[in-house]
Parts: C-alpha cells; structure tokens; sequence
C-alpha cells in the first residue's frame, strides 16, 4: 500500500465507535493509502469470482431458455413419440380429443444430386398444423404452405444452409430424396423445435408429411420417430392441467408405448447436458478461485509483512493481538468485496455477451438473464476463498511481537498460528469445499475434485520442501551465480513455496486440460480405429437384404459386410417394476430414458464377450431371453433370471435375461444393449442394418465410389460415413472444449498473476540482496545469471510435479469420466514444462531488473 | 496537570524489577542479554538508561513495558505482576498505564496526527478520544497540523505527535528509547523539554535509553548497563521527594 498521502483529512467524529467497529474504523484508515499493494489479490478474487458467477449465469440462462422456451421448444404442450410405427387411430383420436394436434416424423435420409452426389439429411416432415408454438424462417421468407406446395413434380423444402455448401447447391436446385423429387426452396434460418430432437449428424431438411410419404421410406420397421404434439385448449393452461392429460391418453392408451413429455421437461437430454456441463465449467471455475485464493494467501502474507511495523505499533499502544488479527481480517474482507464486485458484474454481463456474441452458432437456448441466488453464491465463494487462504498469515500477525518495533525486523518466523486461527481456517475450508459439493450436479466427480485439489496442494507443498531440502543440501559450488541461486532457494523467507504452489497449480490444470484436449482431439479427429467400419447402413428392409448383401459384396469384394436386425425398443418394466418407479445407478439411468437399438440373433456379437451365464443354443425356441451388458445390468441390480419388458412396435415383449456381456464400444462395430434370441421378434416387421470395414482401414476415393452406386441402387437406404459422423461429434465436442478452454484461460489467466504477485513480494529482499552484492563487485549480468538460474531450476522442479498431477488427473478424467482410452502426449508435456521455465524465468527477472537499477547509496542509507 | 486513570497505588514503587534474567534466540544463536537485573524506580522518578550498544539498555526498557517476558525474575509495573499477565492483559495494561516514544517515531502513516494521537484512547474505549486528542496535540505545539499526515510533518513534529500519543492516556510510565537519536540537536532539544515538562507537570515516571550524556543529565538519575548487568556504584541522584529511587544491583 503506498504510504504517501496527499492532503489532510477532514476531522473524524467525535465519539469514539466500541469493539468490532473500532476495528473496522482502524482497518478503514489503513486503507487510505489506496489499493495499490493488493491489485493482484483483488484481480484474483475478480477473476475468480468471474468465473463462477459467468459459469453459474450462464448456466441459469440456459436453464431458464430451457424453461421459458419449454412448449415451444417441445412443440407443445405435450408430446407424444413412437418409432419405427404410426400412432394408431385409437391412439390418433385419443390425443386429437385432448386438443389442437400436430404430427411430425423424423429420419435420417440420403439425398441425392442429379449427378450423383450424396449427403446425409435430417429429415423432419410436418403436417398443416406445424408449429403449434413458435414459427419457422427461412430465407427468403415464405409461408409454409408455399414453401411444401407441390409444383412441377417436385416438393418444396428449407434446407440447413450446411446442406448448399455442402452440395454446392443453390436454392431453387432439385435434388432426390428416396424416390421423391425435392426442390431446395429456402434456408432455413431457424426452426422453433429444434432443439428437442437433439443433436443430428446431417444438416435438417424440413419437410411436409406428404412429401415424406411421397420419398416411399415410411415402411414397416423404418426408422422413423413419429411425433404427435398437442396444444391444449386455453389461453392459459396450467402445468398440472398438461399432466392431467397425460396422465388421462395414458390411461386410454396403456399399451401404446409411447415416449411422452411435457413441456416442462422439453428436452431432459440436453438439460442432462448443460448440467453436465455447467458441472466441469464449476469445477474449472473453483480451480481459478483455488488459484486466486494462493493470490489472496500471498498477497496477505505480503501486506502483513510491510505492515509489521505499524502492527507492532498497534500493539505497542495497547491492542490485543485479537484486535489486531480483527483489523486485518476486515480489511481483507472488504478488499474480498472490493474484488468480488467486479467479478460479479463481468460474470452477470457473460451470458449476455455470450448470447449477443454466439447465440446465433450456439445449439443452446440461451435466454440471458440476472440470476441473483446464482451471483450470491459466487459472492459467497469468493469470501469464502479470501478468509480461507487469508485466516493463517492473520492468525500469525496476532503474534507480531511489539519488540519488533526496538529490533527491527525479526524475520519471517514460520509458526504456525494459534489453534483457534488453525480451526477457523478448516472450518471455512471445511464448508468452501462442502458448498462445492453440495452445490454440484455429481457430488461424486465434485468430491474428487476437492480431494485432488487437496492433493494437488500437498503435493506442491511437499515439492517445494524437497526443493529447499535440495538446495540445502547441495554441495557449494564454487561459481557464486550458482551459489547464490541455491542459497536463494532454500533460505528463510525464500519464495519457493509461493512460486512453487501459484505455477503448480496452474500448470496442473493447463496439462490435465491439454492432455483431455488431446485425447479427445485424438479419439475423434485423428485416424479411426484399423477395423473401424466406413459405413453404416440404415433401414434395409426385410425383404432387400439379399440383393443388399449380393450388392455390396460385389461393389467392395474385398470389405466385410456385417448386417443385423435392428428394431428400437424402449424398455418399460424389470421384473415387472415400471421403468418409472425404478432408481438406477447414474451409468444405467440413460438406457431407460428413450428408445434404444435391440437386436436379435443366433450368435454372440462381435466385439462381446460373455461374462456371465450362457448363449442361447441356435434354433432355440423357448420362452423370450435376452443378453444384457454388464455394467447396464449391474446399474439396473438385475441379474440372470431376472425379468426385462420391452416396448416395440407397440407391443410389449416380456424376455428372461440369459446372459451379461461386457462389449468394446470403441470398436465402433454394431453393438447393442439388448440382444434377443432370434424367437422373440421372427416374423415382426423391422429392418437391418449393417457395417461395412475396409480391410486396412479407411479409403476415401472407393468409399464415395460405393456411396453413389448404393444410393442409385437403394434410394431407401440411408448410408451414414463413419467419418462424417465422427466428425459431427468432434465439431461438438470441439465446441465444449472451446468452453472449457475459455473457462481454463481465466485460471491461467490467475495463474500468471498469482506467480507475479509471489515473485514481487520477493522485491525488497532482492533489492536488498542486489544493493549489497553490487556493493561487493556484482555485476548485473551475473546478478541477472543467478537470478535466472533460480527462477529455471523452480520453474523446472515446478513443471515436472504439474505434468505429473495434470497426467494422472486427465487420465483419470479419460478413462473415468469420459470412458475413453488415455494416451499420454510427451510433446505438449514437455511444451509445457518448457512454457513454464520460460514464464517462472521472465516473470521473475521482470521484477528483478528494477531491482538492479537501484543505487547502492539510498538503499543502505535506510537499511 | 493531574494524573489520571493511570495513577500507581500510594507509596508502590512505579517499577520493580528483581532477580531478572532474559535470553534470546535458539540453540547456538543463543544471547543471554539481561543478567540478574535488580533494579527499583519510584514513582514521578525520572530515569536515565545508559551504555554501551549491545549492552541491553532497550532489552530492559521492553520488559518493563511488557513488551518482552524475562526468562527468571520479577516484574512488577504500577502495581502489578507482568510476569502474570497473558499477551491480551499486557495490551491492555500498556495500554492504561505505559506510554512509550520510539526513536523511529513509529506513526501509523495512514492515519492523519490526530488519529495517531487518539488511537490508544480509542483502543482503550475514551468516548472523548478525539478531543483529548486534539489537547494533546496542542500541548505539543501542533494544534494547526491535526490533519496532517506522517509524511507531511518534519521529523520533529512526527516525534511531537508520537509523544502526544503517549502522553495521551495520561500514563503513569512515560518510556522513551532514544526519542532523538533521529533528530537534529535543536529539534531533539525541544522534544525533550515537552518530554520533561510531561513528566513534571503529570507526575509521570520517565525511564529513557539515550546515548546523549546532556539527556542523561537532565534525568534524576543514570542507571548503567554493562553486559546485560546494572552496573554497581551507578549514581543515584534521586530528587528529594520523589520515592525510593535505588539501584539495588
């Protein structure tokens, strides 16, 4: 704080304020010097304050677009989905009775170009009543009457603009779909329902029903998923009069099978997703709040060591040490507020610049809004954070002796504070780290975090020891730059535990985020496994699997065609428990929210190995079994002989589960959930799909070859490339690292500041130490060279212990979180290690320059 | 002047020291500084501390403001047992009976002088902390720079404020380790004839360290430290009428 004031100050009260509010009154008058001193305990409360608050606000935002949108994001009311059927009469003539219905169907598709080119579409067809809730635009804009009209053979749909790129295509171009003609009339600009679907793999193609059905691919068993909407009568309808319907077309239609949600659950998925989400956002905001909070703890140390003096003083004229520690710890909490209130607004401002910036690229309904419990709990962590990093070094400056004031600087002594001090401290660190888990979506992955942040910070502390012990030991080399850089090290008051601990920490999360960035970027974007497949295919009917299989075995002779039934199937009762009554584990939870693929088959599947009981015999023809995968199952709590119902198409198939299969999902092979003996769905109308792996590996030129000729000869048939799929996933998960970047970006961000704050608050001694060593001959370059030496060996030290914690949380997070197999990146290791030096060394010589350019004579003048 | 909620109990001695011992630092490092201290001062005596550097002259004058805790000894200040009291108790004992002037000066540079002058006031709960204050200062001639920063007044006058502030709380002990060693001789001059006058006019007990033998001079009586010893024979130039005033070493 600088010490200088300008003008005298107006005359106080004239009454004299009792207790805490003396304190206070103290602590106001320290602070008049100005701010100066803590900008970097005021930047890292700033900033981490930011990014909780921007994480939880835009959070909040989302949740509330999710919300606010529900009907219109739903499309209704209330939905009602089928697939692989139509809704029956029965069931048409019950939901039309409820209200205003509107029905849509969604597929993926082939299109095809006049010339042969192809791309993947999806596909949503609606009827006259579309949309019940929100509009449609395109461009140029037309009313949707006009734009599927039939003219001149062909009908007109709005096309994700993705799809002209992709196609090189205007609008007004024609292509095929199936066997239908489709005129590209407009873009389409936005679409109200879009998000409910969740996300495809091809761009949309909106279409009417009637020139869905004109394509020929509704058939018996195709992948159609049929959407019926309703819109209840009412200017305004409560939510419990929705449920009340629902609750009503369920009790006419018990066997319907239907997926039904209402438009306060529009889209569970995506809400699972932004929780999700939400969840890694927080946990790289506390990290920045951690990283601040060693900020907060130096930048204190700092302040309390500048002010021993006039401590001492304090004391000296009758206050306690309680006083004393009360004085300080207000003036670090107002300076936590100081702090916080910046971090507030830019955090509140960030959905809004986000919405403002991205909204238009952003798959998410983001709806902008204050969210204040959201900014109060960021608030709230940010006190936190300053009185848990700021109780130890206040608890010790109860015990600045006033004698300091006759002797002089004692020199930081390394007690421990008092035991009330020690107990505070937990207590606060106790409830800072309960909140974090309390407050999350899974407190398991959030436990682990405060364990490894835990870990993180005694292993840095133990580093920083191993270091000082080191350099202790050492034998004393004779070149002085050497000497000195080690006496540096390990000598009382030596930054290394402060330098250590700031650039630990943000190195550990820069690696653990590079090393997840570069397995995912690998895992997605990188070459394909050698026996992943170049194609799946959809919706081959029953009665052209043949010709399919002669088709492609003479198209690709030398690829291996791999082809199953495929129906989807919901499962709604275990031992006849409803589905919804059930309480799965969190890795089950998924398999009973929607439809899944099921097979049938006489063979276990490739890439499955049985773990437990036994394959059907072939020809089997005994009451319904099924193979169920084992960590589904364990999540379920069934086991062999336990009971499975199953919805599909439309009726309920009740299976006894013969067998657990573990299965090797990365294979990207076909491989399902539930298996069923062949018995259980002979003779129901369904069709196949099917796998086809280029022995070697992938090859482009024959892969858009065959795609071609496969959609001349089977417009039916949608052909999804592997390595466009791949893709639209890792655009995805691209986007989320892109947020999780941003997010990270901030801690560093703390991270830099933390390390300069810790290296400046080494200024005096260096200052000091460089006053006396010119004094005895020093030149500044070899000054420079020791300084630089000291700052390379911790960066050094640093960097081996942040690789080491960054790799094992990111492989944790990889194999744990993410289910994915980690492979460690040596080259971004050692980039970082080198990143580290570089920074530990030019931050530090920032600050050591100017304290070579003092004169000798003033500095020991005041010595 | 009068005193004062500071006063000592009739006929005790303002200090009493006996049998004291301190050592400092650890294991190789360690000094043994005060050696077998006896020492008695009376009340209303003023006394000088004189000797060579090193020989513990601050050390004693720390322990007999509570500052620093002898090893074996008795301490006995206006009446009551230091060696008794916990670090909280001697704050507040300081602050009721001590006041203490520090060659440094050791103003609090973010307050103005009158809020220095106040401080022990306030921390000792005064509802008139800023007008006694504000007395204070103009007893010491700086009535017209209450509002002034440290680092806008002279050496001088920050060593006027620091004795304001001491006197403030009327003290029954006025300590000072050597108020002008950072002074000029005139400057030094006039803070130890407002030093004096304090503890004339109030009564105050007065123990200074000084280097100055003109200072010691003017002290009713030199007490000399040698090795962390009192030094036998050291004069005792009581006033009359003042109490018991004996080197007892």
């Amino acid at each position: 704080m600088s010490q200088s004031v300008s003008a005298p100050s107006p005359a106080p009260a004239a009454t004299t304020p009792p207790g805490s509010r003396l304190s206070l009154t103290f602590a106001l008058r320290e602070m008049r010097g100005g701010l100066g001193g803590f900008f970097v305990f005021i930047a890292c409360i700033a900033l981490g304050v930011m990014a909780i608050a921007g994480v939880n606000s835009f959070a909040a935002s989302l949740a509330n677009g999710l919300a606010r949108e529900g009907r219109v994001i739903l499309g209704g009311d209330a939905a009602f989905s089928l697939i692989q059927r139509e809704a029956t009469e029965a069931e048409r003539a019950t939901l039309a009775a409820e209200g205003q219905m509107s029905v849509a169907a969604t597929l993926r598709a082939v299109s095809r170009t006049a010339d042969g080119r192809t791309a993947l579409v999806e596909i949503k067809a609606v009827d006259g009543a579309y949309p019940l809730y929100g509009a449609v635009a395109t461009e140029p804009a037309m009313p949707l009457p006009d734009l599927f009209a039939q003219r001149d053979g062909a009908y007109g749909v709005a096309v994700d603009a993705a799809l002209l790129a992709r196609l090189d295509l205007k609008t007004g171009a024609r292509l095929t779909v199936g066997s239908a003609t489709i005129e590209l009339r407009a873009v389409l600009a936005s679409e109200p329902d879009k998000y409910a679907g969740g996300i495809g793999f091809g761009p949309r193609m909106l279409m009417s029903e009637a020139a869905l059905r004109a394509t020929g691919l509704v058939q018996p068993g195709s992948l159609i998923r049929w959407y019926y909407r309703l819109k209840l009568p009412g200017e305004t309808v409560s939510d419990a009069a929705v449920d009340a319907m629902i609750a009503r077309a369920n009790a006419a239609q018990p066997d319907a099978g239907w997926e039904v949600r209402s438009r306060a659950n529009a889209s569970p998925q995506l809400e699972r997703n932004v929780e999700r989400f939400t969840q890694y956002l927080t946990m790289v905001g506390l990290t920045a709040l951690l990283v601040g909070g060693v900020g907060v703890a130096n930048a204190v140390r700092a302040h309390l060591d500048r002010r021993r003096d006039v401590i001492a003083t304090f004391k000296s004229l009758g206050a306690s040490g309680s006083r004393v520690f009360a004085i300080y710890f207000a003036q670090v909490m107002m300076l936590a507020v100081v702090g916080s209130i910046p971090g507030l607004i830019l955090g509140a401002a960030l959905p809004y610049l986000i919405a403002y910036a991205f909204g238009a690229i952003i798959p998410l309904p983001i709806a902008p809004s204050i969210s204040a419990p959201d900014l109060a709990l960021s608030f709230l962590y940010g006190l936190l954070t300053a009185a848990a990093f700021a109780l130890w070094p206040l608890g010790r400056a109860h015990d600045i002796p006033a004698s300091a004031l006759f002797r002089g600087a004692l020199g930081g002594e390394q007690r421990f504070p008092r035991c009330g001090y020690i107990v505070a401290t937990v207590i606060v660190v106790a409830l800072l780290a309960g909140l974090a888990i309390l407050l999350s979506y899974d407190r398991r992955i959030a436990a682990v975090f405060v364990a490894a942040a835990a870990l993180v910070f005694v292993g840095l502390r133990l580093v920083a020891m191993l270091v000082m012990w080191l350099a202790a030991k050492a034998p004393h080399p004779r070149a002085t730059g050497l000497r000195l850089a080690l006496a540096n090290i390990h000598r009382p008051g030596a930054l290394t535990p402060s330098v250590v601990l700031s650039l630990g920490l943000g190195l550990s999360l820069l690696v653990t985020v590079i090393q997840v960035d570069g397995n995912l970027r690998k895992q997605f974007m990188d070459s394909l496994p050698d026996k992943a497949p170049a194609f799946y295919f959809l919706d081959i009917r029953n009665t052209e699997t043949e010709r399919f299989d002669a088709f492609v075995r003479d198209q690709a002779p030398q690829a291996n065609l791999d082809r199953v039934p495929m129906l989807r199937g919901r499962i709604v009762a275990v031992n006849d428990i409803r589905a919804e009554d059930l309480k799965p584990a969190a890795q089950a939870a998924w398999v009973l929210q929607s439809d899944r693929g099921i097979t049938y088959g006489d063979d276990i599947p490739q890439g499955s190995r049985i773990v437990a009981g036994e394959w059907w015999p072939k020809d089997y023809a005994g009451e319904p079994l099924v193979s169920l995968e084992q960590r589904i199952a364990e999540g379920l709590g069934v086991g062999i002989g336990d009971r499975l119902t199953v919805n599909a198409l439309g009726r309920n198939v009740t299976a006894r589960i013969a067998n657990l299969r573990t299965v090797d999902w990365q294979s990207l092979g076909i491989n399902f959930v539930l298996v069923f003996s062949p018995n259980t769905f002979r003779g129901a109308p369904h069709t196949h799909i099917a796998t086809l792996t280029y022995p070697g590996g992938e090859s482009g030129d024959r892969e858009m070859t065959l795609l071609r000729q496969l959609a001349d000869a089977f417009p039916n048939i949608t052909t999804v490339r592997v390595r466009d799929a791949i893709e639209a996933v890792g655009e995805l998960v691209t986007n989320l690292i892109l947020g999780i970047r941003g997010a990270s970006g901030i801690t560093l961000v703390a991270a830099m500041l933390v390390l300069g704050g810790a290296l400046a608050a080494g200024h005096r001694q260096r200052v000091y130490d460089a006053v006396i060593l010119k004094t005895l001959g020093a030149t500044r370059a070899r000054l420079i060279g020791a300084y630089a030496l000291e700052y390379a060996m911790l960066g050094f030290a640093t960097a081996v212990f942040g690789i080491l914690a960054g790799s094992a949380a990111a492989a944790v997070i990889v194999t744990q979180i993410m289910k994915l197999e980690f492979a460690w990146l040596p080259g971004s290791a050692a980039l970082v290690a080198l990143g580290a030096i570089v920074v530990t060394v030019v931050l530090g010589l920032l600050g050591t320059w100017s304290a070579l350019g003092h004169k000798p004579a003033p500095v020991l003048r005041n010595l | 002047m009068t005193n004062p909620s500071g006063a000592l109990p009739a006929g005790d001695a303002a200090i009493a020291l006996s049998g004291l011992n301190l050592s400092l630092g650890r294991g190789a490092a360690r000094v043994h500084i005060l050696k077998d201290v006896n020492l008695e001062i009376g009340r209303g005596e003023a006394v000088g501390l004189v000797g060579p550097s090193g020989s513990g002259k601050s050390t004693l004058l720390m322990v007999m403001a509570g500052l620093e805790r002898a090893d074996t000894g008795t301490v006995r200040v206006a009446g009551e047992d230091l060696t008794r009291l916990d670090e909280d108790a001697l704050a507040r004992f300081r602050g009721r009976h001590i006041g203490i002037v520090f060659q440094s000066f050791h103003l609090i540079p973010t307050m103005t002088a009158l809020e220095n002058v106040a401080v022990p006031l306030e921390l000792a709960g005064h509802a008139d902390a800023f007008d006694r204050a504000a007395k204070e200062l103009a007893l010491v001639g700086l009535g017209e720079r209450q509002h002034h920063y440290p680092t806008q007044l002279s050496g001088g006058e920050q060593q006027r404020v620091a004795l304001a502030r001491a006197l403030a709380p009327n003290p029954a002990i006025l300590i000072a380790d050597e108020p002008t060693g950072n002074l000029d001789e005139a400057t030094g001059r006039q803070i130890v004839d407002l030093m004096f006058a304090g503890h004339r006019e109030r009564g105050t007990t007065l123990v200074l360290v000084t280097h100055d033998p003109a200072l010691a001079a003017r002290c009713g009586r030199t007490v000399r430290l040698r090795s962390g010893q009192v030094e036998a024979g050291a004069p005792a130039a009581a006033p009359a009428g003042t109490a018991r005033a004996t080197a007892l070493a």
